[in-house]
């Protein structure tokens, strides 16, 4: 019959060694692949939310001002990794005596590779997205120096995805880690010392939050304050008596205990 | 001969300030060369203006517009009593469309800008009670008008001085007037009788509340129902704000010191 098999093909194409072949469809299979999985992460991410979540940080104005998104570099990062990777393993399986010295740099590096560019996006969005929520927060507080709160948190977030994404293709961090550290460590101490009155205050109006054990127009006595309960809040209670309004911290409420007046 | 320019002329011939309500900031600029003071009166200050007064309301009332931004200058010290200014309003649209002469004087103080700016609750929470008890008389309970009784203020005093109906569904709740569930459940509760009772910060803390000042001296308008009474008489007797939504007319009237100092109708917001 003069019927024959595709592959066994006369020419120059016949000389082809087989192993090419399957090196071509690895690679092809890979880039479908890649495809594929462009598409699902793009819609799988669109379906989380996360335009919505992150508009309006650097990143993402960055990202339109150049015509793409964030989703679109997401989710084309992961098709990229799926397509060099293909690419690699099809290298591997046509001249396997070069992909292997190649396989054991590259291969093992570029999975870390992968992971700290990710690291390194979520982290840069991340930091712009906590910036643009405290700002918002705090935009009431009248305060020109208030500014250096947001960026500050955002610089923070920066530098531990940096951390992290330098962790990852395994350059030594120590000295990074032990900064890190540092800060975080003078952050909590701070914080502790500064606000150790405000979180006591805190603790006991969550409590007094929650049981109410005394409210609004009773008549108390807290340490020797004495009056009818104006207003309550987490920090203060407001207790007024004869056109004085005294501003109890709550945490005094629980030193001293309170007096509730019955009758008058 | 006349014409509609001399006209304009008398009207701002001496004039100590220019009050300008809810400029543009072209509409602005035009009038920063000028040599008289320029005040800003709008819900926000958007063109930066160095002497602005804020407005908390919309007040569709044009004198009530007018009175609130020379009231709040007075306060201020941007005025004094015999000034004369003119104010450049909108009375038909957004759009500047009159120029109103007014002579400031003490006598024309009817107490708008402090029922906002110098009450015991923050402006803010009376602004938003407003807001709500204007909705809430547009709109009604079901289609059908309702009646409501609102006292902002001083509530540990209030409360005192009042003596709950039934149950009060806000115990142990924390909300506050302005959170978007709370203009709802105001709504649903709007139909039990006695009055809500609100705290300095906004915080709900009793509805089904009934008032039991006495109302010895209290002078309001002859005509007005149980409901305003027992609001002015609250508001005589302590130092809280009282917003009224008549079920009869349907106008919202806010009382303080035992007097009423502002009526609106909701249908013009």
């Amino acid at each position: 019959m003069a019927l024959q098999p595709g592959f066994e093909l006369a020419g120059p194409l016949g000389a082809v060694p087989e192993r090419f072949w399957l090196a071509l469809s690895v690679f092809l299979l890979a880039v479908v692949l890649g495809l594929l999985v462009v598409k699902i992460n793009a819609s799988l991410l669109r379906r989380a939310g996360l335009p919505e979540t992150i508009e309006g940080t650097a990143f993402e104005r960055t990202a339109r001002g150049v015509g793409t998104s964030t989703v679109a570099i997401l989710s084309q990062l992961s098709g990229w990794f799926i397509v060099i990777l293909g690419g690699i393993v099809a290298i591997s399986v046509a001249e396997p005596s070069y992909a292997e010295q190649f396989w054991s740099q590259t291969t093992g590096f570029f999975p870390s590779l992968f992971v700290a560019v990710l690291i390194l996006i979520v982290g840069v969005v991340v930091g712009d997205k906590v910036e643009l929520l405290l700002s918002e927060r705090l935009r009431s507080v009248k305060l020109p120096q208030i500014g250096i709160i947001p960026t500050a948190a955002k610089y923070s977030v920066f530098y531990v995805a940096f951390v992290l994404a330098l962790d990852q293709i395994g350059v030594s961090t120590f000295a990074l880690v032990v900064l890190l550290a540092l800060y975080a460590l003078a952050l909590v101490v701070f914080g502790a010392v500064a606000g150790k009155q405000m979180l006591s205050s805190a603790a006991a109006g969550l409590y007094l939050f929650l049981n109410e054990p005394y409210g609004i127009g009773d008549s108390v006595k807290i340490g020797d304050e004495h009056g009818v309960v104006q207003e309550i809040d987490v920090f203060v209670t407001h207790i007024e008596a004869d056109g004085e309004e005294y501003i109890v911290p709550n945490d005094q409420v629980f030193e001293g205990g309170i007096v509730i007046v019955h009758d008058d | 001969m006349t014409t509609p320019a001399d006209l304009l002329e008398d009207l701002t011939d001496g004039v100590d300030a220019v009050f300008v309500f809810s400029p543009s900031s072209g509409f602005y600029e035009r009038f920063e060369e000028s040599d008289v003071e320029v005040v800003v009166v709008a819900p926000e200050n958007a063109v930066d203006a160095e002497t602005y007064v804020e407005l908390p309301l919309p007040f569709e009332n044009v004198r009530d517009r007018i009175r609130f931004g020379v009231e709040g200058a007075m306060d201020r010290g941007i005025v004094d009593d015999g000034d004369e200014v003119a104010c450049v309003v909108g009375i038909f649209g957004d759009d500047h469309d009159s120029l109103v002469r007014v002579r400031v004087d003490e006598a024309m103080h009817s107490g708008v800008y402090d029922l906002f700016a110098n009450s015991r609750a923050d402006p803010g929470v009376i602004r938003d009670v407003f807001e709500v008890v204007i909705e809430l008389g547009k709109k009604g309970q079901k289609g059908k008008p309702v009646g409501a009784l609102f006292v902002i203020g001083d509530a540990g005093k209030v409360m005192n001085k009042s003596r709950p109906l039934s149950y009060n569904p806000f115990e142990k709740s924390h909300v506050h007037v302005g959170d978007p569930i709370v203009n709802v459940m105001l709504k649903e509760f709007s139909r039990l009788d006695g009055a809500f009772v609100i705290s300095d910060s906004g915080k709900i803390v009793s509805a089904y509340r009934y008032l039991e000042a006495g109302a010895e001296g209290v002078d309001i308008p002859k005509g007005l129902g149980t409901r305003h009474m027992a609001g002015a008489a609250i508001t005589r007797a302590t130092n809280a704000t009282a917003i009224v939504l008549s079920e009869s007319d349907g106008m919202v009237r806010a009382f303080k010191g035992g007097e009423l100092i502002l009526e609106i109708d909701p249908e013009d917001y």
